[in-house]
């Protein structure tokens, strides 16, 4: 096994008048394996975490927690995993001690960031504009040892062949280059210590798309060439489909899906891979678009449980609703669309977490038919469990939502929706 | 091989560099001026005598009494063959005549060579400050700023008459009153280039190449902040000289000191006004302008050459 990580979670903290009150939780528990060789592309929508994951994974930034084991062979990784299951700290450390990343100290890192480097978006703010060609593929070689200053020299002018660049460019700057042969360039400079693991982190997102093509050719014929596992995180379903084996796909902080590529791309279970895949057109095909609601969430405050039930179409009782969602729309429907039945002085409020109280009215029996009755196109009134009748008012009882898991699929890929819970209670949604 | 292919790009790196600057015309002509004020700063270090003058670190000469039997009690000469910036009297009551335009050959070597010294030696104190202030962030660059901070809530020439009056009034104390004025702009100016940089992607690739800090900060803030701050160098020097000799000219040097200083000059040629005697004022005033003018095109042209953008 490439790499490894297991429970990572990176939470930016945000900054207070005079310290951190909140943080931003950027990723969130992500667990993710690459095997020796093997592309695995991780795509997700902007701001879903997916390069900050990439970062972790090879130290750019220090996840708050979890594990990241890196090039560790398999009969020890399947021990760990074991150990993991039995949570044996004993042993769990014994093998952390030996493949972890994070337990490295950043000297004990520098040898190991030869088998390990990264490209990034955008190829004009990541080559250095004082710097000559040349000097930006050694530094790689020089800063890790990897080879003397001389040989590097050397080196470098077969990197530019090998990534397509005539040798004379050694002399020459960055801004001499256009973005493709930019690009290019942060290639060479990625596998000049001859990588065992690629981060590539939206490869062709800022070129052109002629040119995309050119570097999704050359990174295949690298990848083939020397066996190289990638990591190929992008929000084109497109070059995930071209270049890799496996696909994770992360939405706000979490992964909800991962598995063969053929099976995800072409029949996602997901309720978000399937709006995903919904957006990408097929040549000769009418779109049928499954258009999400809303907005991504804030993950200062993520949602409770599953991170995607507030736009989730078939989101049912136990995905998260949580009081403040269902007062919302509650109030929506009492204050507005059923004006007419309700009138003025219905006031809605949470009481705790699980509990609302509505004022004003103790006409349980019509609150209820109107929830039955909305609950299919207003999702959130799912997550209602009982109406009761005070004295005065209505009291409305929630579910009690369960935090969704990476349940095994039949066909060998995981998935993280409470749909696919062996034994869950059978979901209205989907009948 | 490899020396000479290097050796051969360097050369081609200055011939692209010396293109650049020279296609800008009013940056030669600056230059130009700017070589003419060198060159006299310099004959009038290593061999006064070539320029005819004498006693180059004095306004009068050492045994300047009472007479100067060429001039006594006549009034200032306007510009003339004989003295071509004309003559000021030394002293109200006319004690004797000095050639304004030796004056001011001996003034400029001091000017200049006073403003290098404040702007190169405040850059490098407040660049410093600022690339470490920039990169390290967090408290220290807190810290840092906020002590720039109260050098920057002082008017400028209020600090430096207070520093003068605190630690003397002599030429090098001026200096060292404006580099204490000079440095928290560069402290400023370096630590938001250090900003920007930082945040560039290639401070991240190299960090991902294993880099350590210094050599981050060596090999990536630096070459990147330097450039810019040396243009402000540039420009600065022909900032520094117009506030000194401002100084000077307020009274700063104490007029008995008798520094050949062009404010200085301009000071003693303001007794004269009055009279209708111009150039003891506009002369040395003009040299200051136009060396501060020669500073700024100059700088203007280097930009050029420095930006790596501008030059293809």
């Amino acid at each position: 096994m490439m790499i490894a990580a297991y429970g990572l979670s990176k939470f930016f903290p945000i900054r207070g008048a005079f310290r951190s009150t909140a943080s931003l939780k950027a990723v969130d528990d992500v667990g993710l394996k690459i095997q020796n060789e093997q592309v695995v592309g991780l795509v997700g929508e902007s701001g879903s975490g997916k390069s900050t994951v990439g970062r972790c994974l090879i130290r750019l930034l220090n996840p708050t927690d979890g594990e990241v084991l890196f090039d560790i062979p398999d009969s020890e990784l399947a021990e760990y995993e074991k150990a993991r299951a039995a949570a044996a700290t004993e042993r769990l450390d014994a093998i952390a001690d030996r493949f972890s990343l994070l337990r490295r100290s950043s000297s004990e890192l520098r040898p190991l960031r030869r088998l390990a480097n990264i490209v990034f978006q955008d190829p004009y703010s990541s080559l250095n504009p004082r710097m000559r060609l040349a000097d930006i593929i050694s530094e790689p070689m020089l800063s890790t040892q990897f080879c003397s200053r001389a040989e590097a020299g050397i080196r470098a002018r077969e990197l530019l062949h090998e990534v397509g660049l005539p040798e004379f460019f050694e002399d020459r700057y960055p801004h001499e280059l256009s973005g493709g042969q930019r690009q290019r360039v942060a290639i060479a400079r990625a596998i000049s210590t001859n990588p065992k693991l690629l981060i590539l982190d939206e490869p062709t997102s800022a070129l052109d798309v002629s040119v995309q093509a050119q570097i999704l050719n050359l990174l295949r014929g690298l990848q083939q060439k020397y066996g190289i596992s990638m990591l190929l995180i992008t929000h084109n379903i497109a070059v995930v489909a071209y270049l890799a084996e496996y696909v994770y796909v992360m939405y706000a902080g979490k992964i909800m899906e991962w598995g063969d590529k053929r099976k995800v791309l072409r029949d996602p279970q997901h309720p978000y891979t399937k709006a995903l895949m919904s957006s990408v057109p097929v040549i000769g095909e009418t779109m049928t678009r499954t258009v999400l609601r809303g907005d991504p969430p804030n993950l200062v405050v993520p949602p409770l449980a599953c991170r995607f039930h507030p736009r989730c179409p078939v989101a049912f009782e136990v995905c998260g609703w949580s009081a403040d969602e269902v007062v919302e729309d509650l109030e929506y429907l009492l204050a507005g669309k059923y004006y007419g039945t309700f009138g003025d002085g219905v006031h809605v409020a949470t009481e705790g977490d699980r509990t609302i109280v509505v004022q004003g009215t103790t006409d349980a029996q019509r609150i209820s038919e109107l929830v039955a009755r909305e609950q299919e196109e207003i999702r959130s009134l799912k997550g209602i469990k009982a109406v009761d009748v005070t004295a005065d008012a209505t009291l409305i009882h929630l579910h009690e939502p369960i935090e969704p898991d990476m349940y095994p699929s039949t066909d060998g890929r995981e998935v993280k929706c409470l749909l696919f819970r062996t034994g869950a209670l059978v979901p209205a949604a989907t009948s | 091989m490899a020396t000479v292919t290097e050796s051969k790009a360097r050369f081609d790196e200055l011939r692209l560099s010396g293109k650049v600057f020279l296609s800008n015309k009013t940056a030669v002509v600056g230059l130009a001026i700017f070589l003419v004020f060198i060159g006299d700063a310099f004959l009038v270090q290593v061999a006064p005598g070539v320029l005819g003058v004498q006693y180059p670190d004095s306004v009068v000469p050492p045994q300047f009494t009472q007479t100067n039997p060429e001039c006594v009690g006549t009034a200032p000469e306007a510009p003339s063959f004989n003295h071509l910036f004309g003559t000021i009297q030394y002293g109200l009551s006319g004690i004797g005549c000095l050639d304004l335009l030796q004056l001011v050959m001996k003034a400029i070597r001091i000017d200049v060579a006073i403003s290098f010294f404040i702007v190169l030696v405040g850059a490098a104190i407040g660049t410093v400050v600022g690339v470490v202030s920039g990169y390290f962030g967090r408290w220290l660059d807190e810290a840092m700023m906020r002590v720039t901070d109260v050098f920057f809530s002082v008017p400028f020439l209020i600090l430096a008459l207070a520093v003068g009056f605190v630690i003397g009034r002599t030429l090098v104390n001026m200096a060292l009153a404006l580099i204490i004025i000079w440095w928290p702009l560069y402290a400023r100016y370096g630590r938001s280039l250090t900003l920007s940089t930082k945040e560039a992607t290639f401070i991240e690739s190299a960090r991902a190449a294993g880099s350590g800090r210094l050599k981050i900060i060596f090999r990536h803030i630096m070459p990147n902040v330097l450039p810019p701050v040396l243009v402000q160098i540039s420009l600065d020097v022909g900032t520094v000289i117009l506030i000194f000799s401002t100084l000077a000219f307020i009274g700063f040097l104490p007029s008995n000191a008798l520094v050949p200083e062009l404010g200085a000059i301009a000071s003693i040629g303001l007794d004269f006004v009055a009279l209708g005697d111009w150039w003891p004022v506009i002369i040395p005033g003009a040299v200051i302008t136009m060396f501060s003018l020669a500073v700024n095109l100059m700088g203007d042209g280097l930009r050029d050459v420095i930006d790596p953008r501008r030059r293809s």
